[in-house]
């Protein structure tokens, strides 16, 4: 328990109590005895490192998830967690929204509102579509929400239509508040302005004695806007925070363990508030595996602004493995589809050194394959894979000239080049001839991976590699990334499993709204200290101020 | 990088059997039963075909007349435009597109090559030419619309169809256009060629050249890359837009070839929608892609699907069945086509699962 916990919730009237919540899923135990307690009234922050267990805890409360074991109280009535559903929830006054709002954009905001709580009809069973439009208006102003109802939702500003799920989620709340508001990572998708407006409202509304509960991964913005904070780390809840706000070294400090408290201390906050540009005093550089310094530099970043991506500067040379850790939409996809020339970048260079030591300066996606770039894209399904062509197709697509003849395409050829890289990946099928979709996730994953070797890359750019992906298939993953590097092809890898980038790479860089504000390697190198570096900010939140 | 000479990254036997292990051992039965309902699947347009012919040839009604050089020769020589034309559509069908005014465009093509020599006495190359580059010109704007401002490419070609059969109907006046055509055109419409219509050999020459492009170059292969995954094909590097582009403006050309073709069979132009030549020219598409290549649109499948659907109306008008018989048949064949493909590619998936 934290030095700040206290179980009695105060005199404040407690609204929602989980206790001794437990649920397991297979072998790993994600929430073990986690409690929590929301005061009437507050904002209270549910916090953690990933997989801590709270996106399984706000399940559990939505009836998506059945815990193990358990009460769930909510205003005044309880249930043993094996009685309660989502009906239950519901009834007692649990609302959610989640980061994907649900919200049809083609539609008005008042066709939205109607398709959650009924059209009012007529007598012949035709929508009264003017009483329909006054009760949203007078919803929309009692949020404050300057938007007409037959707006479509997609016409709306990001902010605007967070609020608007917001509102159709309590929709049904009578004067007396009673609802209890759970917002799943509001802002995580928003721009920095965006979220500033949506988290006045959502003080705004609790000011007016709204009880919200709010998961988020920025600490600056709970801290701002929050009035009690649960801290959870590997399913225990390991503090709970009543009516004072902590700081943010003290909140990273519960979520990673104390025992790291003190090196994020010296290493994160302290380093990254001193220094202007962004590499923090983590100087000793530690010649790995492949990575010799002083090798040629593949990559080279400077000053690359485009999409969310504010200035970022990055080197990457020959056989090194470089990670990049960040939380959604801190720009690491951005990032790796900028090197790969998706998007010319709005402003900075990207500059690519090919095989022969030709520097390329820009181009777009052909071009930068010709210059020795590959990217595994997060996406399989729908930016990966051709499911309908047979695997052997889905490794030759890019290396069909290869192929050519001017009598036809060599396909015998062809054969035996995707059989023997079949073999080599150690792709499971059960033949190059099967269709794609014949093949598991981790089986597609090793293919794809096979189409973009065979072409001996220079850079390796790797979005999500494992995602979706089983451990055994993983494992191999990791030995192909390991051994391309081996023979000295430079490799950047974004994911947010913090675990995969501390197994895989020789350095991790840290995304935060767009800007490198972190390296680590070496014995530092590890998923706490990634998490505390990736959700702490050194710096008060910024708005619109530039750094 | 030699890839065949590089021993396997995984060596652990239990961590990573090869392939061919598991095909061998256990699954050698239904693998074998897998392959041969593929080769039947892949021949069975094929093997209807020759069915077909077999039975007209033997069944007494039309059995005297139905092998006749002659009847071959008619009946090569109408289909030679639906097939010409149903080449040309299965280039967008590839890469996911409609395009249906390739009808419109034939029959544009046709109008304006017999107006520029009846009206302006334009010499034949020059009005061939004119005809077709007109052809072009409307496939490079679908494809324009299509691609480059992102159209509905169902909705851009219809009204791109509807457009061009007003249009043409203006410049004609709603006459036939008979009188002041270059009468090599027509001569070369009705000469014979080692017994065939010299028509067929343009068909089967554009066959080869379409065969040639979609199944033997990089080009074509990135064709049905774009058709399965479009966002996939852009990430490995295959220029999209402009692939998918190439396929409007070709389609557009060859039906523009189509139109002067009609034009030398039938000796005359009339304005009209084109329906008539697309309806078929696209069910022969579709019925060719149950065939050869199952699942995908190709050249092979498509002359097949169109054989198949003229020599089997041959077969029934020579036994006596009246005019309704073409349509009716044509229509149930590309039910059945399709129905039974989606089944067969849905046994297929699970095969595969």
């Amino acid at each position: 328990m934290g030095d700040t916990a206290s179980d009695r919730p105060g005199d404040d009237e407690v609204v929602l109590r989980v206790q001794g919540m437990t649920k397991r899923f297979g072998a790993t135990l994600a929430l073990d005895g986690a409690g929590l307690a929301l005061r009437h009234g507050t904002v209270h922050a549910l916090v953690g490192g990933n997989g801590c267990g709270k996106s399984t805890a706000i399940k559990v409360l939505a009836g998506v998830h059945r815990a193990d074991a358990g009460r769930i109280e909510v205003a005044g009535r309880s249930w043993d967690v094996s009685d309660y559903d989502p009906r239950a929830g519901r009834a007692a006054g649990l609302r959610f929204v989640h980061q994907d709002l649900g919200l049809f954009p083609q539609l008005s905001v008042a066709e939205n509102f109607a398709f959650d709580a009924g059209f009012p009809t007529g007598p012949a069973r035709n929508v009264r579509w003017r009483a329909l439009h006054r009760r949203v208006a007078e919803l929309l102003e009692a949020y404050e929400i300057p938007v007409d109802p037959r707006t479509p939702v997609g016409a709306l500003r990001p902010a605007q239509r967070t609020l608007v799920a917001i509102c159709r989620a309590l929709q049904d709340q009578e004067g007396d508040q009673r609802l209890i508001l759970v917002l799943d990572e509001p802002t995580a998708t928003l721009p920095q302005h965006e979220s500033d407006v949506l988290l006045e409202a959502v003080r705004r509304r609790a000011d007016k004695g709204q009880t919200v509960m709010m998961v988020s991964h920025r600490m600056p913005e709970v801290l701002s806007v929050c009035d009690d904070f649960t801290v959870f780390r590997d399913g225990r809840t390991v503090a709970a925070i009543v009516g004072t706000r902590p700081t943010e070294r003290e909140l990273v400090g519960h979520m990673t363990g104390a025992a790291l408290a003190r090196d994020i201390d010296e290493h994160t906050v302290a380093g990254a508030l001193d220094e202007p540009v962004p590499q923090v005093a983590d100087e000793v550089p530690t010649p790995t595996a492949g990575g010799t310094p002083g090798a040629d530099v593949v990559l080279s970043v400077q000053g690359l602004h485009g999409g969310p991506l504010r200035g970022v500067d990055l080197e990457v040379r020959r056989g090194e493995i470089v990670g990049v850790a960040g939380l959604v939409g801190s720009g690491r996809s951005s990032l790796l589809r900028a090197a790969f020339g998706e998007h010319s970048p709005a402003a900075g260079r990207v500059v690519v050194r090919d095989a022969g030591g030709r520097e390329h300066d820009a181009g777009d996606m052909t071009a930068r394959m010709a210059a020795g770039v590959a990217l595994v894209p997060e996406d399989r399904v729908g930016e990966a894979a051709f499911a309908d062509l047979t695997v052997r197709d889905n490794i030759a697509v890019t290396v069909r000239r290869k192929y050519w003849r001017p009598w036809g395409m060599d396909i015998r050829r062809e054969r035996a080049d995707a059989a023997a890289l079949v073999s080599r990946h150690g792709v499971r099928t059960s033949s190059p001839e099967a269709p794609f979709t014949s093949l598991s996730g981790g089986n597609q994953q090793k293919a794809v991976l096979a189409r973009w070797l065979q072409r001996d890359p220079a850079l390796l750019l790797l979005d999500e590699p494992t995602q979706g992906v089983d451990v055994m298939s993983r494992a191999d993953i990791y030995a192909t990334v390991r051994e391309a590097a081996a023979g000295g092809c430079a490799v950047v890898v974004a994911s947010s499993d913090l675990l995969e980038l501390c197994t895989l790479c020789d350095r991790v860089i840290v995304l935060q709204d767009g800007r490198v504000t972190a390296q680590v390697t070496g014995a530092q190198l590890t998923p706490d200290h990634l998490t505390a570096l990736t959700q702490t900010t050194a710096e008060p939140p910024p708005i619109g101020a530039p750094r | 990088m030699s890839v065949t000479d590089t021993p396997p990254l995984h060596s652990g036997p239990e961590a990573d059997p090869p392939a061919s292990d598991g095909a061998a051992s256990g699954q050698r039965v239904p693998r074998n039963r897998s392959r041969l309902r593929g080769l039947a699947e892949r021949h069975a347009l094929l093997v209807l075909l020759v069915a077909v012919v077999a039975f007209f040839a033997l069944y007494p009604p039309s059995a005297d007349v139905f092998f006749t050089s002659q009847n071959l020769s008619v009946l090569l020589g109408n289909q030679s435009t639906v097939a010409l034309l149903a080449l040309a559509s299965i280039l967008p069908l590839i890469c996911g597109y409609f395009d249906f005014s390739l009808g419109a465009i034939a029959a544009t093509s046709s109008v304006i090559t017999a107006g520029l020599m009846s009206f302006n006495d334009l010499p034949l190359g020059l009005a061939i030419l004119v005809g077709v580059g007109l052809g072009v010109l409307i496939g490079f704007v679908n494809g324009l619309l299509v691609t480059r401002f992102g159209l509905n490419s169902f909705v851009t070609t219809l009204g791109m169809a509807t457009l061009l059969a007003g249009l043409i109907q203006w410049y004609t006046g709603g006459q036939t256009i008979l009188a002041g055509l270059d009468p090599r055109l027509g001569q070369f419409g009705s000469e014979t060629l080692f017994g065939l219509p010299q028509v067929v050999y343009i068909v089967a020459v554009a066959a080869l050249i379409l065969w040639y492009l979609l199944a033997q170059t990089p080009f074509g292969r990135g064709l049905y890359a774009i058709g399965a995954n479009p966002r996939s094909a852009a990430l490995v590097g295959i220029r999209v837009r402009r692939a998918t582009w190439t396929t409007f403006v070709l389609a557009g050309g060859v039906a523009g070839v189509v139109g002067v073709m009609a034009l030398a069979r039938t000796g005359s132009a009339t304005a009209d929608s084109g329906n008539a030549l697309l309806f078929p020219a696209l069910a022969a598409a579709f019925l060719g892609a149950t065939a050869v290549r199952p699942g995908f649109f190709n050249v092979v499948g498509t002359i097949i699907g169109v054989l198949f659907v003229s020599v089997s109306v041959s077969g029934l008008t020579l036994s006596g069945a009246s005019s309704w018989a073409s349509p009716v048949f044509n229509g149930a064949a590309l039910l059945v086509a399709v129905g039974l493909s989606h089944y067969l590619g849905q046994s297929r998936a699970a095969r595969a699962g």
